[in-house]
């Protein structure tokens, strides 16, 4: 498995290479420059002159690109245009926001998406339990998650003041416990730091998480009704098992190659939607990062949140083809 | 699925518990909590962003300031600040600041001194990176260190607008010299100056943290700490001033629904003149607009009223009545042709259009009030037969845009130093023909050379009553030719929670300002 783990590795780096390339050019394609971006209306022939110089965007094209490659090979993804710091620290500092809100709604999703499909596709027949839950899908697809999440913020946090309404709470402080060691030594500031994260969390990962809920119910659904259609299912029930034992001990196993595949799928779905979680709950994050990053064109950051993206995506996929191996031993990887 | 969301919520409720409950600590502080955008920098020379200009008021003062009379904030006037008297040579081209004593910068960098003066204003006379106002400080030939509290500062000619330049506000911010080069590049976010708060810290895309300056020369604030969100969504910020999130909403934009909402929860709109204004400059190089004719059934297809009725409503904003909004020096009253669609048909027809036109790939922006304002034009337009094929593009394209020349008319809006002089100069000199050829990113999108001569004599000119002459036949002659309409003035709106944050100035136009801010954040107060 190693030797195959890091051939992928080694593909992938081409990959990101190409990503790279693309998102160089992309923004630079974009109408507009970071220049009159920064200057609006004010912007004077000499001042966008004097900018463009500052932040180097007078060079030729293919310079600015071979040195962006060069640095990005050095891990120097270099300095915001806008705010000035540096790419790599900033994405560090926003990194682990987008994590946490991705792990929590995947987990949201999971424990409700999951259940939904599997009972929509074993009760399928039972028009009073499929509708429902079908509506439940339908709904979840068709409501976007600023609306919901705006609902929620309404509800939660406005009238029912049980829920903050911007943030992304006490990160910086879990981090630093867990580098430093200090969680052993102050167990309890370590645990308000944490709780101070979830509580922060919730509601995002909520919203975020009901609405990928749906399109994972539909996925587990279908994953579950190809299953259930096997032979060995209709063996297992002619040899006399209950319903209950076919469906946990053969169904459910057999279920988890095409749910992993869908779990990879999902770390895609869920990074685009922080984009919009993370702006309409105020919390920090890649994904709102890289709004403000594009809309400014601030090319560097841009640039840096999209590599971190890709790089994301393609660790999950390869995680994933070797779960493959795991749960399902007839595959095998050389 | 209700059980496990129930679950998960009281989970990180338990668990929410132990985190440490804030109030105790906001109880002993005052904490003035502000939803606004992140400013870019802290470097009060370097951004033209509305909420940098707004944040560096905080931080940083000027020689002079915005005047108070009769209990309200004039543009119109200056008052000493940091300088406490002047003189002006005979010549009228030697300006003697004495500068206050005693003036402290924040995190002990020391006394305020002639020195300091002489920097910030150098830096951006030499360009220095990122630095944006130099060329409104052009007109200064030397600056002269006297003596620690006296700054001479000579000028390449009379500018009849020098004392407005030097207020606190752009290029007239004055920052610490050994902050700055002690900092280098990082003093951005590490900034000192002499105002009534100083910068504590920055979490990006989270919030800035200035605290009270306990040794600011006109006393400390009665506010301990001001909390600065970056919170991009109007919606999320109404929903915070409810709550009690948040004390002031620096808005994207205030609609009627905006401030409908504002008041029912019972907290209030602070209106600051001269705010912005929405013109349409009118192309006269781009056929048809060429034929004054065109320009005049322009005029009369568009219904100014209709569209501040339908974007600012009742007090929202005024109709603009001149090319130089009430509030700049040499303001006159001009005449707009009235919305009369019939006339504007006969005009078409006149100039050899009895069935209108089309004006294809016209680019608006997404953002602010442009694809709204021109969505009502584009209906009115429609109605005399223009058609007006539009093409709906980021923000910062559009900026790109109408500098290609790429729109026969121009939708803009802005503020600027309060006077006749700089705010024609941008928009009618024709030195400032924007022109890809030759890489001109200038404002005159009407391509007008009509009142250069005026300009020119205008700037030279010491005798105010005739400067306003100037500038009054200026306006006759813009008036004449059509090549602009103003729509409307938009004053710059904060709503504010009366309950937590009082201003000694009255909310409606109680003050004018530049920087999109209240002129004296040192004099807001907690009142619970």
């Amino acid at each position: 498995m190693l030797p195959y783990a890091l051939r992928r590795l080694l593909i992938a780096v081409p990959m990101l290479l190409g990503a790279m390339s693309i998102v160089f050019f992309a923004m630079r394609i974009l109408p507009g420059d970071p220049c009159l971006a920064m200057m609006g209306d004010q912007a004077t022939t000499e001042a966008l002159a004097d900018c463009a110089r500052n932040l180097g965007l007078h060079r030729p094209l293919a310079i600015q690109y071979v040195d962006y490659l060069w640095r990005s090979v050095q891990l120097d993804f270099g300095h915001s245009l806008r705010q000035g710091y540096p790419v790599s620290a900033y994405i560090a500092r926003m990194f682990p926001h987008t994590f946490v809100l991705v792990v929590a709604s995947a987990l949201v999703a999971a424990l409700v998406g999951v259940p939904i499909g599997i009972v929509s596709a074993l009760k399928r027949r039972n028009p009073l339990v499929d509708y429902p839950l079908r509506v439940f899908a339908l709904l979840g697809l068709s409501m976007p998650v600023f609306w919901l999440g705006i609902l929620l913020l309404i509800v939660f946090s406005l009238h029912l003041d049980v829920f903050p309404l911007i943030g992304g709470g006490d990160l910086d402080t879990v981090i630093a416990m867990l580098g430093s060691g200090e969680v052993f030594t102050y167990p309890g500031d370590f645990l308000a730091a944490v709780g101070d994260v979830l509580y922060h969390l919730a509601l995002p990962a909520l919203a975020l998480g009901l609405t990928l809920a749906a399109t994972v119910s539909r996925l587990a659904r279908s994953a579950m009704l190809e299953v259930i259609s096997q032979d060995f299912i209709r063996t297992a029930r002619a040899k006399g098992q209950g319903e209950r034992a076919v469906v946990y001990k053969h169904a459910l196993r057999n279920m988890l190659v095409p749910l992993l595949t869908i779990i990879g799928i999902f770390v895609a779905i869920a990074l685009t939607g922080t984009v919009l979680t993370e702006t309409v709950f105020t919390r920090p994050g890649l994904g709102k990062m890289l709004v403000d990053a594009i809309g400014a064109r601030d090319y560097p950051l841009a640039q840096g949140a999209i590599t971190v993206f890709t790089m994301i995506i393609i660790v999950v996929n390869l995680v994933v083809d070797l779960l493959y191996a795991v749960v399902d031993p007839r595959i095998t990887y050389r | 699925m209700q059980t496990i969301v129930v679950l998960t919520m009281l989970a990180a409720l338990g668990l929410a518990a132990l985190g440490d409950p804030p109030a105790a600590e906001a109880q002993r502080k005052k904490v003035l909590n502000i939803a606004a955008k992140e400013p870019d920098t802290l470097d009060p020379h370097a951004s033209i962003l509305g909420q940098t200009q707004a944040i560096v008021r905080f931080v940083y003062r000027g020689l002079t300031r915005f005047a108070i009379r009769d209990g309200k904030v004039t543009t119109a006037e200056v008052d000493p600040d940091l300088a406490e008297s002047w003189t002006l040579s005979p010549d009228g081209t030697l300006w003697t600041f004495k500068l206050r004593k005693g003036v402290q910068f924040h995190k002990g960098f020391g006394e305020l001194t002639a020195e300091d003066v002489k920097f910030s204003f150098e830096r951006q006379m030499k360009r220095a990176p990122g630095t944006r106002f130099g060329v409104n400080l052009g007109v200064i030939k030397s600056i002269e260190v006297i003596d620690p509290h006296t700054v001479q500062i000579a000028l390449k000619a009379y500018d009849p607008i020098f004392l407005l330049r030097m207020v606190g506000y752009q290029q007239g911010y004055i920052i610490s010299r050994k902050a700055a080069e002690k900092l280098g590049d990082q003093f951005k976010w590490n900034p000192v100056g002499t105002g009534p708060f100083y910068f504590d810290r920055h979490a990006p895309r989270e919030k800035v943290v200035l605290k009270a300056f306990d040794r600011y020369h006109a006393g400390r604030p009665q506010i301990d700490e001001v909390h600065w969100f970056d919170v991009p969504e109007d919606a999320t910020k109404l929903i915070g001033l409810e709550k009690g999130t948040f004390d002031l909403l620096y808005p994207e934009a205030v609609t009627a629904d905006f401030a409908d909402q504002v008041k029912k929860m019972g907290a209030v709109i602070d209106r600051r003149g001269p705010g912005g204004q929405e013109r349409f400059y009118i192309n006269i190089t781009k056929k048809p607009f060429d034929d004054i004719r065109v320009r005049k059934a322009f005029m009369h297809a568009i219904d100014r009223k209709a569209i501040k009725e339908t974007m600012y409503p009742g007090d929202l904003a005024r109709l603009a009545i001149s090319v130089v909004p009430p509030g700049y020096f040499g303001h006159v009253p001009m005449e707009f042709p009235e919305y009369d669609p019939d006339l504007a048909r006969k005009l078409l027809a006149e100039a050899g259009y009895p069935n209108g036109f089309t004006v294809k790939n016209y680019f608006i922006s997404k953002s602010f009030f442009y694809p709204k304002v021109l969505t009502l034009a584009q209906e009115h337009l429609r109605k005399v037969g223009i058609t007006v094929e539009v093409q709906v593009v980021e923000h910062a394209t559009y900026h790109e845009n109408i500098r290609k020349n790429l729109n026969p008319f121009v939708l803009y809006g802005g503020t600027r130093i309060t006077d006749a002089d700089p705010w024609l100069s941008l928009f009618f000199d024709g030195k400032e023909i924007p022109d890809p050829a030759t890489g001109n990113k200038g404002t005159n999108f009407a391509h007008y050379r009509g009142i250069d001569d005026l300009l020119q004599a205008g700037r030279v000119e010491r005798d105010q009553k005739k400067r306003a002459a100037i500038y009054a036949e200026a306006q006759k002659r813009l008036q004449r030719d059509l090549v602009c309409l103003p729509l409307v003035d938009v004053p710059g709106q904060w709503a504010r929670n009366p309950r937590r944050v009082s201003t000694p100035f009255p909310p409606d136009y109680g003050e004018f300002s530049l920087h999109y801010s209240y002129n004296y954040p040192e004099l807001l107060k907690i009142v619970n």
